[in-house]
Parts: C-alpha cells; structure tokens; sequence
C-alpha cells in the first residue's frame, strides 16, 4: 500500500488539507508538527483525548484511598491521641486531598501513554527530522490508483514538495 | 560503465543533513553543546561543597545531633530552616507551569523548563533536610504506613505525617510535569544528536513525533497535570507552615501561617529563578528569548509577593499587640529587640523594604539590579524561616526555659553544600536538557510566522 508525504510550511495548510483528503473519504492519515496545533489536532482527531477519563479514576482511587487508609489505621489500633476521636475528618483530608493529586497526576501519565501510544519502538518511515524542525509532515496511506489525486490534492493545499515514502 | 564522480559518492556516505532546521532548535540546541573551564570550574566547586557536607554528616551520625548547635530548648535548627527555605524555593516552578499555564500567559514559555527544573532540585534537596535533622536516620522509614509486628499505625494527625504526603506527592508530581513537558523537546534533540546523547535522547524521548494523537494527549495531560498541580503548590507549604501553626508556641500559632508562607515561598521562587537565570542568560546568550518583557512580569510578581508578605509581617506584629496575650507579645518584641534582633531585620528590609524599587519600570528592566535584588531576597527569605523558627522556640511560656542558639560549624557546612546539591543538578541539567522550552517557543513562532508579525 503505497503512502504519500506532504511536507508544509504552514498549520493552517495542513489543516485544511487534511479535511479536504478526509472529505474525500482518505481517513488513514497521520500529521507530524514540531509544536501543538489545535487546528491540525482537531482536524485529525475530532474527539478530545481520552486521558481524561485517567485522570478522573486515579484522582477518585485517590480521594478513596486517602480516607479509607487513615480511618482503617486509626481504627485498626486505637489509640486516643490530644481526646480527638479515633475517626477525624479534617486530619484526614489533608491526607486525602494530597493522594487524590498523587494517583490523579500518576494516572494522567499512564493515560498520556497510553492514549500518545508511548513508547512507540521505531519511528515512522514518513517521519523525519525536519518535522521536529518547524516544518510539517502529512502523510496519507492509499490505494495505488489514487496516488495521482491525493498528490494533486497536496499540492492545491500549498505543499512544498510531495514523495512516495514506504509504508 | 563510468562510476560515479567521487563528490556524489561522498555525498551518498555524509548523513543526510537537515535541510533547514529552526533558530530556536539552533540556539537552544546549542546551550548543550561542550563545556567550558569555567562550567567545570563551577561544578566542581558545587560537588566539593556537595561532598564536604555528606563528610560532615557522616560525622554527625556517628557522634549524633549533639554536634548540632541544639541547645535547649531549640531543637529546630537551621536545618529545619533551610529544609523550609528549599521547598519554598521549589514554589516558584509549578506556579509558572501550571498556574501561569491555566491563566494562559504565554510568557511564562521562556522560563518555565529552568523553573520546573528548579523545582524538582530543589525539592530532592529540601528532602535531604528530612533525613539529617532526624537523629536516628536508620529509623526514618517509621514516618510511612506499613504494616509492622508492633501492630502499629502512624498518626494521621500529626502535621509532620501530613508533611511527608505533602512533600513526597510534591516531589512525585513536579518530577512527572518537568518530563512531560520535556518529551517533545528531548525528540528535537534525539533527531540532531550523535553517540550516547542519541540513545539517551531515544531512550527518553519514548519514540515521540508529533503526531496528532501524541499532541492531542499531550497538551490535554499537561491541563490536567496543571489543574492538579495549582491546588497541590498551594497546599504544600500551608502544610509545611502548619508544622509550625499547629503547635502553641507564641509566634508560631497564627491562622495567617497558610497564605503568609504560600506567597513567601513564591516569592522567594521567583527571586531563585532571577538569580539562576540571570547568568545562563548572559553566558549562553538566550537574550533573544528571555527579554525585559519576562524580567518585567517576574518583577511584577516578586512585588505583588513582597507586599504580602510585608503586609504578613506587619499584621503579625499588629495581631500580638492587639490580641493581648502576653506570651504573644513577649515574643514579638524579643523578634525586633531581642537576641535575634539582626535577623528580623535583615529579613524586614530584604523582603519588605528593598522589593519596593520594583514600583520603578527602570528597576524592573535594569538586569544588575533584578539580579542584586534576587540575591538579598533569597538571604531575606532565608533569614524570615530563622526568624519564626529559632526566635519562636527561644521564648516560649515559662522564661526559666529560654535560651539562646547558635548554628554550629557542622549545621553551616551542610548548608552550604545544599546549595551545593542543588547547584550540581542544575549544571547537569543545563548540558543534558534544553533549558528553553523549544516546543512552545516554537509554536509562538510559527503562530507570528502565519499570522503576520503584527499578530
């Protein structure tokens, strides 16, 4: 299956050229930007990210987990400590609180991870450096009888230049 | 068949070369490349110090805290000042990623990877203090929650224990934070290295391109990363200041402790950030990305703080007089006009009173002046955490037990080699990772470059 690579200069080219090819029913596309472009994102991907359903559970393992280990281990041995009782909420949610942080920022990691499919062994063969340069890399994977459209579709999108990479 | 000329063969051997890669990578790239004498110079004077005070500790666990200047009934020392002085050194760095992040200031770009980096040293030195003013370092782990044959839980209620979650889940998430944010930036520099900086830079950049999805993951981690982030930093040094609220020694039991040690810690932040930043600027030439604009905002922001804090320094003052108790103003008049009188006042017109020259826009550009002002701010700021701690335990209830301390030669030296530990990680750091955040500043540029300059 052959892949064309679209080399731009600017985010807002490749943003329209990536509506334009998915317009045209070439959904199998992949864009490489040296720095966060909402315009590109949104375009390839409509949905938000999904790490924000990680950050959600670690952050309410957390809370739970902070107020389920200080109330157990306070009642696991009973020792009265200044005449406080053994159950104290708001010692607690100091520990609660800094857990829900702990397990939130943790789990966040794990979702950048895994939703960013990180690690990623070897790197594309449409990637190159000069897209952690401050050029931009379009590549679209298609059949061989649309080659010739997607190239003149590119370069109507203001590419500067167009190849066949391996795929 | 005639072989090639010989200029093409060589051209088919050379790597291919990069066509035309970015100023920024270019510059910021170039902060990493070869050290000089002087670097080493440094380094080693920070290692040495650094090595000198782990002498000096192994010393004083075999002999014990004795050799501390301890004497009752002080037996907080400068070492539980200094562990103060570094976690608040360590505010700065979160508030400019993830507070400045949240408020979208952008400037913030220019400084925030130094600041983050600063942060995580600065924490992991704050934690040295925890494990050398304990006196049995061998049973410092009691301080966690685990299941022992004694049958017994640690209390909750201690400020202590909230302490030790506070800093570790501090220490854990500013470590997370300054590698996500560093990802992108250390696949610029993967794509551009050569020998083991190549497979260093490999190994951590995680295989990172740039796609969509790695872009749409990451920029949503970094907004739930900073939304964590912003109650965490300012919760940890409530916490750390309720060590001291918390007790009724007069001086320490205020209920302005929390917001009082918050805006001290981020004042001193950013003073450490001037004071750090101001001589990698000039020695690596960064003057195109840290400008007069950035001074000015961080100058803003050391006298917003400044004013907190003298405006918590004199509500303190006015609390004890107007609250009556004679404990309470025994130990604010001992503060001016006691023992410790030199400190108080360091700290009053390092804190207080010379921040004000920042209502100046001439102040606030001049460089030499910023960097002379970071300076008495971070003594200032040390001497305020001497000032509540020592002067504090000095005089409490009962006179018949007030007495005086003195730091000793073992408590100094080991101080001196923190800003040794922390120094030597920051040098590292400088040649091991781009101390620009070049992704961001790179997506600034593009954004001018598409929309016109006038954008």
């Amino acid at each position: 299956m052959p892949a064309l690579l679209g080399v731009f200069e600017q985010p807002g080219h490749v943003a329209e050229a990536v509506r334009k090819l998915k317009g045209r029913g070439y959904t199998d596309l992949e864009t490489y930007s040296p720095a966060p472009f909402a315009e590109i994102d949104d375009a390839v991907i409509e949905k938000p990210s999904g790490v924000r359903l990680y950050t959600l559970i670690g952050g309410l393992t957390g809370v739970v987990t902070g107020f389920a280990l200080t109330l157990w281990m306070a009642n696991d041995w009973q020792i009265m400590l200044g005449g406080k009782p053994f159950s104290s909420i708001p010692p607690y949610t100091i520990i609660a609180f800094e857990l829900t942080i702990l397990f939130g920022g943790l789990m966040t990691f794990i979702g950048l991870l895994v939703v960013g499919k990180l690690p990623h062994g070897k790197l594309d063969p449409g990637y190159s450096a000069r897209f952690s340069g401050e050029e931009f890399g379009l590549v679209v994977r298609c059949q061989e009888r649309d080659v010739a459209e997607i190239d003149g579709l590119l370069r109507d999108q203001h590419a500067a230049e167009v190849s066949l990479v391996e795929s | 068949m005639t072989p090639p000329p010989a200029e093409s063969v060589a051209g088919m051997i050379r790597p291919a070369e990069i066509p035309r890669d970015s100023q920024a990578n270019r510059d910021l790239l170039g902060v990493m490349d070869g050290v000089s004498l002087g670097y080493f110079g440094v380094l080693a004077l920070a290692v040495g110090a650094m090595l000198c005070a782990g002498g000096v500790w192994i010393y004083q666990v075999y002999k014990g805290l004795g050799i501390a200047g301890y004497a009752h009934p002080i037996f907080w020392g400068v070492y539980i000042v200094t562990f103060v002085f570094w976690v608040g050194i360590a505010h700065a760095g979160t508030l400019i990623s993830a507070i400045l992040y949240l408020f979208r200031a952008k400037w913030r770009n220019a400084i925030n990877r130094s600041a983050e980096a600063m942060t995580v040293f600065a924490v992991l030195t704050a934690a040295q203090f925890l494990g050398i003013h304990v006196g049995r370092i061998w049973k410092s782990y009691f301080i966690l929650p685990y299941p022992n044959q004694r049958g017994l839980w640690i209390n909750f209620k201690s400020p202590l224990l909230w302490d030790t979650f506070a800093i570790g889940t501090y220490a854990t998430i500013s470590i997370v934070f300054f590698y996500v944010g560093l990802v992108p930036d250390l696949a610029i520099a993967r794509d551009r290295a050569t020998g083991w900086r190549k497979v260093l830079y490999t190994v951590l950049s995680l295989g990172w391109q740039g796609t969509s999805r790695q872009w749409k993951a990451h920029n949503r981690s970094v907004l739930h990363l900073s939304g964590l982030a912003t109650p965490l930093v300012l919760s940890v040094h409530s916490v750390v200041s309720w060590d001291f609220a918390m007790s009724i020694v007069p001086g320490w039991h205020a209920t302005i402790f929390g917001p009082y040690f918050v805006a001290g810690a981020i004042f001193s932040g950013f003073a450490m950030v001037l004071t750090v930043m101001i001589p990698v600027r000039r020695i690596y030439g960064l003057e195109r990305y840290i400008t007069s604009y950035h001074f000015e905002n961080m100058s803003r922001f050391i006298l917003l703080t400044s004013l907190i804090v003298g405006y918590a320094y004199l509500s303190e003052y006015f609390i004890a007089w107007y609250g009556g108790v004679e404990a309470e103003q025994t130990a604010f008049w001992s503060r001016a006009f006691g023992p410790y009188w030199i400190s108080t006042w360091v700290m009053i017109l390092c804190n207080a009173v010379f921040p004000q020259i920042l209502w100046w826009k001439k102040a606030r550009t001049h460089v030499p002046t910023l960097f002379i002002l970071s300076v008495l701010i971070n003594i200032g700021m040390w001497f305020e955490r001497y000032v509540i701690i020592i002067s504090g335990l000095s005089r409490e209830y009962v006179p018949a037990v007030w007495g005086v301390y003195t730091p000793s030669w073992p408590e100094l030296l080991i101080v001196m080699g923190s800003f040794g530990f922390f120094c030597q990680f920051f040098l590292i750091f400088l040649k091991l990772f781009p101390v620009i955040a070049i992704a961001e500043i790179k997506e600034l540029e593009i954004h001018a470059r598409a929309h016109g300059e006038g954008h």
